[in-house]
């Protein structure tokens, strides 16, 4: 039996973890989350937090600012990894934290949990200066294929990284999805990662060609016809940390303060109490120096460069 | 939007602090040697010292909260805090010249209202807008200046479909397709048809701009002139920088399909400037391109020179020559801009010149 409690102590402290440590981690993860459903039961009090991006010290912050998993529940929407310095250790500590409080932590697919955007925005490149090789890049995508796809609260509150589907109007279709499986690019599951909220009058094709965007009228249905009072999302960046849109219907949450280190803007978490009331928790980046001035965020400063 | 993870701090910031420093306190001991004039019962007006004494430095920083000038003891780099308000505005002026600049975090919900719906209406506006910021070159003699943005930089993105699509597009709406004649039995069950594959929002969603700067007069000052070049000789000299920074105005990271970012930078020495404005957009699997803008002013002869280059390619054209060098990522290569301009065809310059 691995000593979670000592591996968490390491992660949070940004130590480095032996390969042979995650391979089991993340085989004892496989495990424990084929075993949950594509859209998981969570009981409320519960917090729904949304984007980490590898933000690890910005994730410490977010526990302390909201109760910590030892008291509290927890639902993350998706994309843990890419962009900030400590993608590993974050997804590492989510997973540790499931294996010891498996019914306080539940974690959805995010669009960054694939291998094809992993290998681009960052993930990827960090495992690979950390060991040396790609071997924990690979042990965590197969963690990845087996995360939910959605969550649903007290039956009342949906779940998801993205947004809404076309294809798939309530919330038992979800149930029907083969999700263990790298995200496809198109399909149901691909809109769930990736489909936005919009001010359009019904499903719109994404100028990007792909994708879909959806409006109002698209949530009311979903809200009316699966019986539920909101849908609960992240995937987009927010300047106050939160957005609520659709006259209460749909909320983003953002939980990646000073995101990628120099946007400047604050996270927030949604607390979801007995009676499904909504709290807010608006939480700031840490500084880039601990107490005793040692560095844990390279600091970006502009270098005095001689360009052309 | 796509960024290498910023490797350790590299030493060429901190080496070029140390050769400052060892050369100011060469100058120093140098200028103390000068101080006693050797004195001569015999001079002739054509006889002159054989090294004049140091100027005093002429440029003027003011520049809060950063580390100093070791020329002048006042401040060089800005350097941007989590902790708000995150706000910098240092300026440095030589003979007639200003240069200033601005660094805020991206635009709240109330500013991007404003600018959703009315400075820059019909465009569905980038994730991330540092509109705020900005880097100005002002003459004051002359009552011109010429600023970086964001707010003119996205006035220049089309509001019309860039025709550019991302690489499973087509796999994306067949799929649609095949699913909306399977269902067409049942079309009660969704709401799409056709029409849904149809884009509403016509504009760029790439956010190509061909920006280069924003002037204070109403007409232009420049003059085209495709015949004058920076002068890089001129450039290439380590002369000491007085002043520099380096911002972006946007980004966006195209729903994780690439990355659009409009970057600005400007170096100050004690005779020139070099600012250049860089537009970078990578599509993945689909194209590349960059636009760069660079300006260069040289103070004493109150000459500004523009020079503009477009460089575009398609991503497995440019990712191929990276290939070549067996790299273990050849894809890390396409997230760098520097890489990306030097492999990419040129495929249109320009210049233009002021001559106040």
């Amino acid at each position: 039996m691995m000593d979670l409690d000592k591996i968490i102590a390491s992660l949070r402290d940004g130590k480095h973890i032996p390969e042979e440590t995650v391979f089991r981690l993340c085989l004892n993860s496989q495990e424990l989350l084929m075993n949950e459903g594509n859209v998981t039961q969570v009981d409320t009090p519960v917090t729904i937090c949304g984007d980490i991006h590898g933000q690890l010290h910005d994730l410490l912050t977010l526990f302390e600012k909201s109760g910590g998993v030892e008291k509290t529940r927890y639902i993350f929407l998706g994309d843990f990894v890419d962009r900030g310095f400590y993608s590993l250790e974050s997804f590492l500590l989510l997973l540790c934290y499931k294996l010891r409080y498996p019914d306080r932590i539940t974690l959805i697919r995010g669009n960054h949990e694939t291998r094809q955007i992993t290998k681009v925005y960052g993930f990827y490149d960090e495992v690979v200066r950390k060991y040396g090789n790609s071997n924990v890049w690979r042990y965590c995508c197969e963690v990845f294929d087996y995360l939910s796809l959605g969550a649903i609260i007290n039956n009342s509150i949906f779940c998801v990284h993205g947004g809404l589907s076309p294809d798939m109007t309530t919330v038992d279709e979800i149930r029907t999805i083969d999700r263990k499986q790298e995200v496809p690019h198109e399909g149901a599951m691909c809109d769930l990662l990736w489909s936005d909220p919009e001010d359009v009058d019904t499903w719109s094709l994404s100028p990007r060609g792909a994708g879909f965007l959806f409006g109002k009228r698209e949530v009311d249905q979903f809200l009316e016809k699966n019986n539920v009072e909101l849908i609960a999302r992240a995937h987009q960046l927010v300047m106050e940390g939160y957005k609520e849109m659709f006259d209460g219907g749909l909320v983003t949450v953002w939980s990646a303060p000073n995101y990628c280190y120099r946007c400047g803007n604050v996270a927030a978490v949604l607390k979801i109490d007995d009676d499904l009331n909504r709290e807010y928790t608006i939480f700031e980046a840490v500084q880039a120096q601990n107490e005793v001035g040692n560095a844990i965020i390279p600091t970006k400063k502009s270098q005095m460069d001689y360009f052309l | 939007m796509s960024k290498r993870n910023t490797p350790p701090l590299r030493s060429s910031g901190i080496n070029t602090i140390q050769i400052n420093a060892a050369r100011e306190m060469h100058a120093q001991t140098v200028r103390a040697r000068r101080m006693p004039m050797p004195t001569s019962g015999i001079t002739t007006p054509s006889v002159q010292p054989t090294a004049a004494p140091a100027t005093p430095p002429r440029h003027i920083c003011n520049n809060p909260n950063n580390p100093q000038c070791l020329h002048c003891g006042s401040v060089i780099i800005p350097s941007p805090r989590a902790t708000l308000p995150l706000e910098d505005n240092p300026s440095i002026s030589i003979n007639d010249w200003t240069i200033s600049s601005r660094k805020k975090p991206i635009l709240n919900s109330q500013e991007l209202d404003i600018w959703e719906n009315e400075k820059l209406k019909g465009l569905t506006l980038p994730e991330m807008i540092f509109g705020n910021n900005y880097i100005r070159i002002e003459n004051s003699k002359q009552h011109w200046s010429i600023e970086f943005n964001a707010l003119d930089a996205l006035k220049e993105v089309q509001l019309q479909d860039s025709g550019i699509r991302v690489a499973y597009s087509n796999d994306w709406i067949n799929s649609k397709k095949r699913q909306n004649s399977t269902n067409g039995a049942q079309r009660f069950t969704n709401d799409v048809n056709d029409d849904s594959l149809n884009i509403i929002h016509k504009y760029d969603w790439t956010y190509t701009t061909r920006y280069k700067g924003t002037e204070s007069s109403p007409e232009s000052k420049f003059r085209l002139d495709n015949d004058q070049k920076l002068p890089l000789d001129k450039l290439a000299v380590h002369d000491k920088i007085l002043f520099y920074d380096d911002m972006i105005l946007f980004e966006d990271e195209l729903a994780d399909n690439g990355i659009s970012i409009l970057n600005v930078k400007i170096r100050v020495m004690n005779e020139r400037l070099l600012l250049l404005s860089r537009f970078f957009l990578r599509v993945d699997d689909v194209l590349v391109r960059v636009y760069d803008t660079r300006i260069y002013v040289e103070f004493d002869e109150n000459v500004v020179i523009r020079e503009s280059k477009e460089f575009e390619g398609k991503y497995q054209d440019v990712l191929a020559k990276h290939r070549l060098s067996q790299s273990h990522d050849p894809k890390a290569a396409l997230r760098d801009s520097n890489w990306v301009a030097q492999n990419t065809p040129m495929i249109k310059r320009q210049c233009e010149i002021i001559q106040f």
